[in-house]
């Protein structure tokens, strides 16, 4: 309803990535609020849903950062591929780089909304919002991408696992702007699993959703070991989770050698459902259990 | 001229609202207008001691109405409980208390955050099973606010002696419309007449409720209906209440007043599909031939009267389902609730009482070990049957033919003679359903209302309709001008259909109960004819042309304008003291038959095939009228699977689009739509029926029956969550482990 403030807000749109650390800077050292807007389908929708500021209440600067190339784009770096943050989903699904070497990445941007919001949202508001049902940081942090964040006194890399520090909140000062994330992408063809449960088949919050990638050491045959796994689950706790349990069941021992209990009591551990509106929190278990159960058969299926 | 009638013509109304230049009440504005915003009770039930204005507020410029500013506060319906804004009591969550208007938008989201309700809580009744209990009682000693019984035969005792005895329980929950446009209405004064424009399906409902409060005639209430964003009963009665808010506001402001509501206000406070139980127990013959019928049906009335008697007898009336049955004894009544009033909703109460029915011949389907296919045809109505009420179904009985088209179309006795498909951690399986929908008022009905319709040739060849019954988005305004061009033998082009004002148009009756293409397409049909016939007998009387006698006829204020009033068939018959007689001038006919396939581990359901088969009578416009089907059908599955109305202590917890889940096109299965066409003697273009209820019916339990055909789960309750799935596998016992 207060959305009848938005056209009170003093806005700003900074040219460059300088400029926008440069504001962000001068604002922070008064102790002013300033909002980073780059899709809005965050911000606009709490504007929408929180009630009336108050006639004296000072409203915050807003700050458009949605036009800013330094923000835009995906490109190789070395191993790894670098996606600056406000690049939107749509631009993630039909990114050639991205379907070709994070197809997790490109299945979730797909599966994020539907394409009006994949049109606008970005990578950067999905994981500064930081919903525990943020399905970009279910993917990036299988992916375990880590975060690149900017200010006037330079530049810091944060790793996605460091990155939150409970519900809806996060390490970045308010003088810092996500600018990228960085990903070393699995081998080309390793197995991957993005499943999204969600209430229907678009323009759902999931009530569990799994991102899952490995790379897999078959040499041995049927003691075929996990080199690499990665897992983000998200609407299971107060944020995205990583399952580190799970990760170190799977890592190094052979894939035959661990069975669905272990793996069961593995996820159980990494996460803390709730009942609520979407679901309940014994739903929420069983199907944590079964997609993580269900992304071990496929590694174990023969290929 | 090529007829128009069964053609699917482009939609009159589609240009402007693809291109965006409909006008819709939100886009409206005139000069001076404030804009209005609602106070509403936060607590289910409780005396209203007074509404509190916070004195450090600037109240300069904030309109202000409370009950004690309302002339006659009742909003006219069936009964006169309901107050325009709560007095002395509130009854539920949401219930109007006062009203604030002002000129900004935002200052008037501040004004009403300043405004406070001083309530003392009462204990308030919330479900079904509360009010019956009647510990606390909120309506009359035992909360019911209507009953209904309908006997046939033996009745109740037909059941002794019947082979099999089968018994069951069925529920259903709440369900919100969703209409794309929320309610909203424009209202101002000039002089002593009252004018609103807006969002609505009845414009003379809404003239009646303003007359009542403001004590003014016919001629001293201008309702006119706005480009509508849909409506599906939503906008049946409960625009009443907005357009006397807004005109309330107006009259103590002395400016024009808009009033819409945000999506949330309308979830939490607008009408809902009544919640119901219903528990039905059977005889029959061990072949499966149906013997006797006996269902005590509840309904959740909600906090008001409203509509709730008229909606629970068309749930007494369709409780048997399309089945032959020689003992009848139902019993209905409907409870009231602290929840805001349920009211209209596509289907009327019949969606609820064939959900339990179909649900319940599966049941006996179960026990005696038969298709379910087998079952239905055996028993389903034929012409010359009679049903529940005595009526001898004459003609237009398309029960069997829909059953054979979709069941053969689907090839349901394949996929269901294969039994479920399970594919890894997935099973399919099929299910089906048939129905029946009375078109038109039940009963009386139409023989009270009088429906009314005028057509006018003008000059230039024109004509133009004049009816109150409103498109919605449903097509009214396409399909009555393609009904008057051939009675009056002009190209759709030559035809007007004009906006639906009660200074303007006579009164047609509502846009409700699948009555405008049948009923008032037929008044349609009928004045378009005899000017017709006048232009033929000017032509010849004359010796010119046709179109040298439109014009002459049209130039002559007497001869230029045909209204004509509803004539009920001859010989239809009803007692309204027994529920005996013709209930319905003919019924619509349907057959549903879903696939699903069902996650075994997260218990999604998707719906991967849907075959309905409708016999509507005839078809004026196939593609609307399979647009209706696919829709109606889609909002059906929205009921069965997702949409599933969360509340707290009398309050909804997902009043947004976000968490009350509607499906997307993404949810909608391919569809086979197959229209049958059993002709009705007395229907417009060549015997249409109604068709925009009917496809709410079969949805919900064909679906089901395909989950306990993939699953093995038998599930009599609706929505059919996952979560519903996952407990009743008893996989939740288990513990959340490996299933
Ligand atoms: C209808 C609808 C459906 C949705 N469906 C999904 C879904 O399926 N899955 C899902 O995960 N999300 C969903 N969302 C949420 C939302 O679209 C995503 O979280 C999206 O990624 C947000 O990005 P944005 O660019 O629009 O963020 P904005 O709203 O512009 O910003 C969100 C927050 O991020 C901050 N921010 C923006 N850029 C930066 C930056 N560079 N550095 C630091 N902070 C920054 C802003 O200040 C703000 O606090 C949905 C939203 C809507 C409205």
């Amino acid at each position: 309803m207060s959305l009848h403030a938005l056209a009170d807000h003093p806005f700003a749109a900074p040219r460059s990535l300088a400029e926008a650390c440069a504001l962000l800077a001068e604002r922070a050292a008064r102790g002013e609020r300033t909002v980073l807007l780059a899709g809005g389908t965050d911000w606009i929708v709490e504007q929408h849903l929180a009630p009336a500021p108050a006639a004296d209440a000072p409203l915050p600067l807003v700050a458009d950062v949605s036009r800013l190339a330094e923000l835009r784009g995906v490109a190789e770096r070395g191993d790894a591929i670098r996606i600056g943050a406000g690049t939107t989903f749509l631009e993630l699904r039909r990114d050639p780089l991205v379907t070709a070497r994070l197809p997790l990445l490109a299945a979730a941007a797909r599966d994020v909304g539907a394409i009006q919001i994949q049109a606008r949202g970005t990578l950067a508001g999905n994981l500064a919002t930081g919903s525990p049902a943020a399905d970009g940081v279910a993917a990036l942090g299988a992916l375990d991408a880590v975060l690149e964040l900017a200010s006037v006194r330079g530049t810091r890399r944060v790793p996605i696992a460091a990155f939150y520090t409970g519900y809806r909140r996060n390490v970045l000062l308010p003088d810092e702007l996500i600018a990228a994330v960085e990903v070393v992408p699995p081998a080309p063809g390793s197995p991957f699993a993005w499943r999204k449960v969600g209430t229907r088949q678009a323009q759902a919050i999931s009530k569990v959703a799994l991102a899952a990638v490995a790379e897999l050491d078959r040499s041995e045959g049927p003691g075929a070991r996990l080199t690499r796994l990665g897992l983000g689950m998200a609407s299971v706790a107060p944020t995205v989770v990583f399952l580190p349990e799970v990760r170190a069941l799977g890592l190094g021992r052979p894939l035959a050698s661990i069975d669905d209990e272990a793996l069961a009591a593995a996820t159980l551990a990494g996460i803390s459902p709730i009942d609520d509106v979407r679901s309940t929190a014994s739903y929420r278990r069983h199907v944590a259990v079964a997609l993580v159960r269900r992304f071990f058969e496929s590694l174990r299926a023969p290929s | 001229m090529a007829p128009v009638v069964g053609q699917a013509v482009p939609r009159v109304d589609g240009p402007a609202k693809a291109s965006g230049s409909a006008r819709y009440v939100d886009d409206l504005t005139r000069p001076g207008m404030l804009f209005g915003a609602t106070l509403r009770s936060p607590v289910p039930r409780g005396r209203l001691l007074g509404v509190d204005r916070d004195p450090s507020f600037d109240w300069s410029g904030v309109t202000v109405v409370t009950a004690a500013d309302v002339p006659v506060n009742v909003v006219a319906t069936i009964e006169r409980d309901q107050p325009v804004l709560a007095a002395g009591e509130v009854r539920h969550v949401a219930e109007p208390i006062a009203l604030v208007a002002c000129e900004d938008r935002l200052r008037l989201e501040r004004a009403l955050a300043h405004l406070t309700p001083r309530i003392e809580p009462l204990p308030a009744v919330l479900t079904i099973g509360e009010a019956l209990e009647a510990r606390t009682a909120i309506h009359g000693a035992d909360n019911v606010m209507k009953r209904y019984a309908i006997t046939k035969g033996r009745g109740r005792d037909g059941l002794t002696g019947c082979e099999v005895v089968v018994t069951g329980r069925y529920e259903t929950g709440a369900q919100e419309h969703v209409y794309i446009e929320p309610q909203g209405m424009l209202a101002w004064w000039e002089g002593d007449d009252a004018h609103v424009v807006g969002s609505l399906q009845c414009p003379y409902y809404v003239q009646k409720g303003i007359k009542t409060v403001f004590g003014l005639a016919d001629d001293g209430v201008d309702v006119t209906q706005a480009t509508t964003g849909g409506g599906f009963g939503g906008k049946e009665e409960y625009p009443t209440v907005v357009a006397l808010h807004a005109l309330l506001l107006a009259r103590k402001s002395g400016r024009p007043v808009k009033l819409v509501y945000g999506r949330k206000e309308d979830v939490e406070a607008t009408t809902k599909r009544h919640p119901s139980v219903v528990e039905i127990t059977t005889g029959c013959d061990r072949d499966g031939t149906f013997r006797a019928f006996a269902a005590r049906v509840v309904f959740d009335g909600g906090a008001y009267v409203t509509l709730t008697p008229v909606v629970l007898s068309r749930g007494a009336l369709h409780a048997t389902g399309p089945y032959r049955w020689d003992d009848v004894s139902v019993e209905a009544l409907a409870v009231a609730t602290n929840t805001p009033p349920n009211g209209a909703f596509r289907g009327f109460g019949a969606p609820q009482t064939q959900w339990a029915v179909e649900r319940h011949v599966d049941r006996i389907a179960r026990t005696l070990d038969l298709d379910p296919l087998d079952l239905r045809l055996r028993n389903l109505l034929r012409s010359g049957d009679t049903t529940a009420t005595g009526q001898l179904l004459a003609e237009s009985v398309g029960a069997q033919r829909c059953a054979d088209e979709a069941t053969w179309a689907s090839g349901y006795r394949n996929r269901r003679g294969a039994g479920p498909v399970v594919a890894g951690r997935t099973a399919r399986g099929v299910g089906v359903a048939c129905f029946w929908h009375g078109a038109g008022f039940t009963g009386s009905g139409e023989r009270y209302l009088k429906g009314r319709v005028a057509v006018d040739l003008l000059p230039g060849g024109q004509a133009r309709i004049r009816t109150a019954s409103t498109d919605i988005g449903q097509g009214t305004e396409t399909v009555f001008r393609q009904i008057a061009a051939d009675a009056l033998g002009v190209p759709m082009a030559s035809v007007d259909f004009a906006i639906p004002s009660t200074r303007v148009v006579p009164d047609s009756g509502p846009t409700v109960a699948s009555r405008t293409v049948m009923v008032v397409g037929s008044i349609v049909e009928a004045a378009a004819r005899e000017l017709a016939e006048r232009v033929g007998r000017e032509a010849e009387r004359s010796g010119s042309t046709r179109a040298e006698a439109h014009e002459r006829l049209a130039g002559t204020p007497a001869l230029a304008t045909c209204e004509k009033q509803y004539e009920p068939p001859p010989g239809l018959a009803w007692d309204d003291a027994t529920y005996t007689g013709d209930a319905y001038p003919v019924f619509g006919w349907g057959c549903d038959v879903a696939e699903v396939e069902v996650d075994l581990d997260t218990f999604e359901t998707k719906v991967t095939g849907f075959w309905t088969a409708v016999d509507v009578g005839r078809a004026i416009h196939p593609v609307l009228c399979a647009g209706q089907v696919e829709g109606g059908t889609l909002q059906a599955i929205g009921w069965a699977l997702t949409e599933k109305l969360v509340t707290r202590g009398g309050k909804v917890l997902n009043p947004r689009m976000t968490d009350y889940i509607v499906p997307t096109s993404l949810d909608a299965p391919p569809f086979t739509t197959l229209l049958v066409e059993e002709p009705y003697s007395r229907g417009p273009g060549g015997g249409a029926k109604g068709v925009g209820e009917l496809p709410m019916d079969g949805g919900a339990p064909a679906i089901a029956a395909a989950v306990e055909h993939a699953t093995s789960l038998v599930l009599d309750r609706l929505p059919l969550l996952p979560e519903d799935l996952f407990e009743a596998s008893g996989a939740a016992r288990s513990g959340g482990g490996p299933a």
